[in-house]
């Protein structure tokens, strides 16, 4: 990673470089809390007929359909936090504690917790959503697909807030 | 008439509801894949909860500085803060692959009690602890032995195992699946709650 980082720093400054790697995780994160919430709805209130409005339309798409997606989403989302994570502790979390930001640090630990167990969720996720989806593991994948939501949510609301503080913009 | 019988009987048909397949052996049995994918969810959501409560990192990386110790080292002077969750999940991911890999191997009956066993006893060893330091610091008497990590885990290893073995074999398998969400449920609220100083101050 380092190498990659010096590499870039002979075209662009450090504060460029790392603005613009979260600026990416967060477009991928977008595109990630668009699908798992699709998915969510299809899953949660599926309709048997595409035809009427937007909303019916969405939950009468194939559940199934997300699944590959949000996993080739969710984990390179996942590596590029870890990447700008680095700079996080030392530029963001630093003078929030300085400052007193108690709670966004929280909510911040908090995040990391639940993206990796989102991320430990994943292969059982892909497994169980695989055709044939069987009747006896519905509750499993519709458990599977609240949690992953929850976790996606979380981290974007967090990782928005934490965004405000120190981050593209602020 | 006996075309139009025909076409009744064929609409019945189509109009009909699918009868519920009865689950088989293809649709009941979980591929070793599965068993991977599952075991792995399981035990590294199990594996991260602990290490990051023992602050077991299998390194620590000091951003400030670019520098990495192997397990884990104190923040130092002029080295600025430390970073152990890159470690955690080495470690956590390190063990979920063993772990998942072993579980393929193993005789579903044996995966399933062993499964309950192990979950079992990461409940049960921070509670008795926890419980064990309550009552030393209520009691009037000397109870400092209630304060071991051994005791505690002693009883946990004992509890976990005797659940373990007269569970019936139908219950271990019924809740076999649920794991995937007891699991980070609990690991979760563990968690935040250790996170508590942060909320409280």
């Amino acid at each position: 990673m380092e190498a990659i980082s010096d590499f870039v720093f002979d075209y662009i400054s450090v504060r460029t470089f790392w603005r613009a790697l979260l600026f990416v995780h967060f477009i991928l994160a977008v595109s990630l809390l668009g699908l798992v919430t699709l998915q969510t709805v299809a899953v949660l209130m599926p309709a048997r007929q595409a035809a009427g409005n937007f909303i019916t339309r969405v939950r009468a798409t194939p559940a199934a359909s997300y699944v590959t997606p949000i996993v080739f989403l969710y984990v390179p989302t996942f590596l590029l936090g870890a990447w700008v994570y680095l700079k996080y502790r030392t530029y963001v979390r630093i003078p929030m504690e300085q400052f007193g930001h108690w709670w966004t640090v929280g909510t911040f630990e908090f995040k990391e917790h639940i993206v990796t167990m989102g991320v430990a969720l994943l292969p059982a996720y892909w497994y169980f959503w695989r055709q044939p989806l069987t009747e006896e593991y519905a509750a499993i994948r519709k458990w599977l697909v609240v949690f992953l939501a929850i976790s996606v949510w979380y981290a974007f609301l967090v990782g928005h807030v934490a965004n405000d503080f120190r981050g593209v913009g602020a | 008439m006996t075309q139009t019988l025909d076409v009744h009987q064929g609409v019945s048909q189509l109009n009909r509801a699918p009868p519920m397949a009865a689950p088989t052996a293809a649709t009941a049995e979980i591929s070793r894949a599965g068993i991977f994918a599952i075991t792995f969810g399981i035990s590294f959501m199990l594996l991260y909860t602990v290490f990051e409560r023992l602050n077991w990192p299998f390194f620590t990386y000091h951003p400030a500085v670019g520098k990495l110790d192997f397990w884990m080292q104190r923040p130092r002077s002029g080295e600025g803060p430390p970073m152990y969750w890159y470690g955690w999940l080495v470690l956590s991911g390190m063990g979920a692959l063993g772990v998942s890999t072993i579980a393929t191997l193993l005789p579903r009956p044996w995966l399933y009690r062993t499964t309950v066993f192990c979950c079992l006893l990461a409940a049960l060893w921070p509670a008795l602890l926890a419980a064990g330091v309550f009552i030393a610091d209520q009691v009037s008497f000397e109870a400092e032995f209630l304060r071991s990590v051994w005791l505690s885990g002693f009883l946990a290893v004992a509890g976990a195992a005797a659940i373990s073995y007269l569970a019936s074999a139908q219950w271990v398998q019924r809740v076999w699946l649920s794991w995937l969400w007891i699991v980070p449920m609990g690991g979760l609220i563990v968690l935040g709650y250790s996170l508590k100083s942060y909320f409280l101050r």
